[in-house]
């Protein structure tokens, strides 16, 4: 044999070491049906407050259970670990849950109301710094406690304390300032800083599940040097470790392949379940998902992604499997309302700072063809921030939102010092290049130049250069996209206070602050969500952002083979109401 | 011989910290933080400095410090776009994968490769040869993703041959390595077909002929021999690029590698999985080219390595 022969199959050998392949999961063994669902991205994590991604709260809600939900048919909150809705002292600061007695951990422990609390706390550390700490802060004590610890860990280096020491000490400095008492294992009382309206919606959100005090303790990190606690994300990734309340208990988990959940014994609704297993497959490339989904190694394809080519035909389809609705986000074009703009040369006025251009721009945008022509997806056009239809109890006020009207346009931009559009200068629409945002942009810039006579630059950068220039305002018109975040008006509004982290826009309006403060502090809800409507009205008559569509979602089912998925404006899911007839 | 591996395991300590130095920074001159989210709600600031302070974000110093550190331990930090996955666990769930696919498109490619040669050298000019060349075009200038989608689409989704994709088992192999293989096989093709057509007519082939060597003799244990070199120098940086995976293939056929890393790990400027990332590719590149020597130093004698 030629001696390179030899050095080539050498080289295979010594190199085809470990291939990694997963065989498929198999169907449930108790033939109680398995449910094979395609998500587009990998699980990062089953850590309930360590994610804020839609795809980890899916499966983490399999996994674990917080104290009310929401059910996806109806709509309406029920209790889930609690055994009702809380009672709520007459201030609208004290919630009492009390727990149901047979709600168990995955290792058929109880589940205790110091459970919450030990999940809560993480929440609130900057040890762990969760994307989600922000809606902890509501509860009494919260962002001092938070303040309190960042001190102690920033002086941890000069104290000499042991890392231990200065643990117990925040613990009891928590226990002391935080408002979350556990009078008893069944009982958890919550006190708030203010009145907050929507506190029931937040005790169904997924940041708020509680975890299994008794064996993530095990796992915590005390880092000697920084004094840091932390928990191992070990704990959260293998069957063995991760103790859940929901009605799955981790099986498997192969990241960025697959992950196998199957029913826990101890899951106080076991008997309503209809199905024993559910297989998440990672698909990432939509073609490979489609062709998966249409041979039949799936059943359920949520999330499709609406920027797919194929998207628009299979909404236009008609076909029974496939479902398009509207999502609770909307997508929008930011105007920054600052006085001046900091550009390449130099700082230079505004013209986006007079709320007369940013009506006339939005004015001149029509959406209806933007939707059906460009996007081709036949979006709800938007006229307000908060997508109608999607908050029970509040109703946004279109009638304030701006419509199609060029002439006007003309007129108000002639008013605003303009009358030759042309005059109009230095803006440009700031997009990221990938996600399929520079269709609608050129677009919009070309109604502006033939409804407007205003020439507009289209300006496409990659994605973490976007987000920091459209945080630190360096844009004049930059797109958006919103989805609330649970159920209530403010998830979206409080994005455009004067001091919200997130006002990238920077609008500032005393009176709208004012009206959302007075809302905030209103107990009766339908004068506070009138007083939100009012609000939302008066920063559209400002325009700091043009609204353009709502968000919608797309999934395929077959609706004949899998039943009990309800797609609804909030992706909220149950997983073990979904049945499917038997495979042959 | 000894010497040379010697002095490359010496190098390799060396080169890898001037990769790290320059990827460290360049990484940290991108802008954008790592830690914000593209759409919707971002934190609110302290939450966001306190996770800057946990991951040494907020200085260059303790960011060195505590990597090297941690890389010294075997811990090559956190992933920040993958929360709660560690670069070391992605790469160790990823990287067997993405080589054993890149193995099978080598050999894809070397088989493929030296057939399409061999049969341009043996006739020049003829259809045969015609043909390679044509095959091998079309290997240079067909996308991956192109290739991949339409041997997808025909292969799994309409004849149902072989699984759509997924990483089950062997027979999920076959359609990415073609894929994969068929640029490299082009490139073979013609590395082989121009070392035999200079080798042909060599002296020494016409007196191993006379010799009474029968053409296919001449061909495969002489010829091929000699034209082959060039092949193997190509094969070090060819099996280091097509081992660490391909973005492409791996997401047409839904195949858990590490390709797919490359890009998005510099577009989501996660930090701790770029520098594992490019720190096991320029090993990978480094090894693969020692071996590549020390071949060719066995297969033909006369090339001195210690010089």
């Amino acid at each position: 044999m030629p001696k390179f022969l030899i050095v080539v199959f050498a080289f295979f050998v010594t190199c085809f070491a470990g291939c990694g392949f997963e065989a498929p999961a198999p169907e449930a063994e108790n033939g109680g049906g398995t449910l094979r669902f395609i998500s587009g991205a990998p699980i990062d994590t089953l850590d309930p407050q360590g994610t804020s991604w839609l795809i980890d709260f899916r499966m983490i809600e399999c996994l674990f259970e917080p104290l009310l939900r929401v059910d996806p048919a109806t709509q309406q909150l029920e209790p889930a670990v609690a055994d009702a809705l809380p009672t709520v002292s007459d201030d609208g600061l004290t919630y009492t849950f009390s727990l149901r007695p047979n709600a168990r951990w995955s290792n058929g422990d109880g589940v205790k109301s110091t459970d919450f609390i030990y999940a809560w706390r993480r929440a609130m550390m900057p040890d762990m710094a969760a994307d989600y700490s922000g809606l902890f802060q509501e509860i009494d004590g919260a962002e001092d406690f938070f303040a309190w610890r960042t001190q102690q860990l920033a002086n941890f280096e000069a104290s000499g304390d042991s890392a231990q020491d200065a643990w117990d000490e925040a613990k009891t400095h928590f226990a002391q300032t935080v408002g979350l008492a556990a009078p008893n294992d069944a009982t958890l009382v919550i006190r708030l800083r203010r009145p907050v309206a929507y506190f029931n919606e937040l005790a169904a959100f997924a940041a708020f599940m509680p975890l299994h005090e008794a064996s993530a303790t095990a796992f915590e990190d005390i880092d000697p040097a920084s004094g840091n606690v932390t928990l191992q994300t070990a704990y959260f990734s293998s069957p063995d470790t991760l103790v859940g309340n929901g009605p799955y208990q981790l099986t498997k988990w192969s990241f960025k392949q697959q992950m196998v959940v199957d029913a826990s014994p101890h899951y106080w609704a076991k008997a309503q379940m209809k199905n024993q297993r559910v297989v998440m497959q990672v698909v990432s490339d939509p073609v490979n998902a489609l062709l998966r989904y249409h041979n039949h190694e799936a059943d359920w394809y949520p999330g499709v992604p609406t920027a797919m080519p194929q998207a628009a035909e299979l909404v236009d389809s008609n076909r029974s499997d496939v479902h398009y609705g509207s999502a609770a986000g909307t997508y929008f074009y930011l105007f920054n309302c600052q006085p001046t703009i900091n550009g390449p040369s130099g700082e230079r006025d505004n013209p986006l700072a007079d709320s007369r251009v940013r009506r006339a721009l939005s004015m001149a945008v029509d959406r209806n063809l933007l939707v059906e022509k460009v996007t081709r997806l036949n979006q709800p056009v938007a006229a307000t921030f908060v997508p109608p239809n999607a908050i029970p109890g509040y109703t946004p006020p279109v009638e304030a939102g701006v419509a199609f009207d060029p002439a006007a346009a003309k007129a108000l931009l002639a008013q605003a010092g303009y009358p030759d559009g042309a005059a109009l200068t230095g803006l440009s629409i700031l997009c990221n290049s990938e996600g399929g945002h520079d269709k609608p942009a050129l677009a919009i810039a070309n109604m502006w130049r033939k409804h407007l006579g205003v020439s507009v630059q289209v300006e496409l950068v990659e994605k973490t250069a976007f987000r920091e220039r459209r945080r630190n305002q360096g844009f004049t018109i930059a797109r958006g996209g919103w989805f609330g975040d649970y159920r209530d008006p403010t998830t979206f509004l409080d994005m455009l206070r004067q001091s919200d982290g997130n006002n990238d826009a920077k609008y500032a309006n005393p009176t709208y602050d004012a009206l959302l403060q007075t809302a905030a502090d209103q107990l009766v809800s339908t004068t506070r969500a009138a007083q939100l409507a009012q609000a939302e009205a008066l920063m559209l008559a400002d325009q700091p952002l043009m609204p353009l569509y709502h968000y919608t979602n797309l999934e395929l089912f077959d609706p004949e083979k899998v039943q009990g998925i309800h797609p609804n404006p909030w992706n909220v899911r149950r997983f073990e109401a979904v049945s499917i007839k038997i495979r042959r | 011989m000894l010497s040379l591996l010697l002095s490359r395991l010496i190098q390799l300590p060396l080169i890898l910290a001037i990769v790290f130095s320059v990827t460290f920074g360049l990484v940290w001159v991108l802008p954008g933080s790592p830690l914000s989210r593209n759409d919707g709600r971002q934190p609110p600031v302290e939450v966001q400095r306190a996770m800057e302070r946990r991951y040494n974000l907020d200085s260059p110093t303790r960011f060195v410090a505590g990597y090297l550190n941690g890389v010294l331990h075997g811990d090559f930090g956190p992933s920040l776009q993958y929360r709660g996955q560690s670069v070391s666990g992605i790469l160790s769930k990823g990287l067997p994968v993405s080589m054993s696919l890149g193995v099978a498109a080598l050999a894809v490619a070397l088989f493929l490769g030296t057939l399409a040669g061999i049969a341009g050298a043996l006739k020049p000019g003829s259809m045969l040869d015609g043909g390679s060349l044509t095959l091998t075009l079309i290997g240079i200038s067909l996308p991956n993703f192109v290739t991949g989608t339409v041997l997808l689409v025909v292969f799994a989704g309409l004849l149902k041959w072989v699984p759509i994709g997924g990483w089950s088992g062997p027979r999920d192999m076959i359609l990415p390595a073609i894929t994969l293989g068929l640029a490299p096989a082009a490139y073979i093709a013609r590395l082989v077909r121009l070392g035999l057509a200079d080798v042909m007519g060599s002296d020494y082939l016409r007196t191993a002929r006379a010799k009474g060597a029968s053409h296919s003799r001449a061909l495969f244990r002489h010829a091929l021999k000699v034209a082959y070199l060039p092949v193997l120098s190509f094969l070090g940086p060819a099996a280091a690029s097509v081992m660490t995976g391909s973005f492409v293939v791996e997401k047409v056929f839904n195949i858990p590698g590490v390709g797919e890393y490359f890009v998005q790990s510099v577009l989501n400027k996660d930090q701790f999985l770029i520098l594992g990332i490019v720190l096991v590719y320029a090993t990978l590149l480094i090894v693969f080219n020692l071996l590549v020597d020390l071949a060719y130093a066995w297969i033909d004698p006369r090339i001195n390595l210690d010089d």
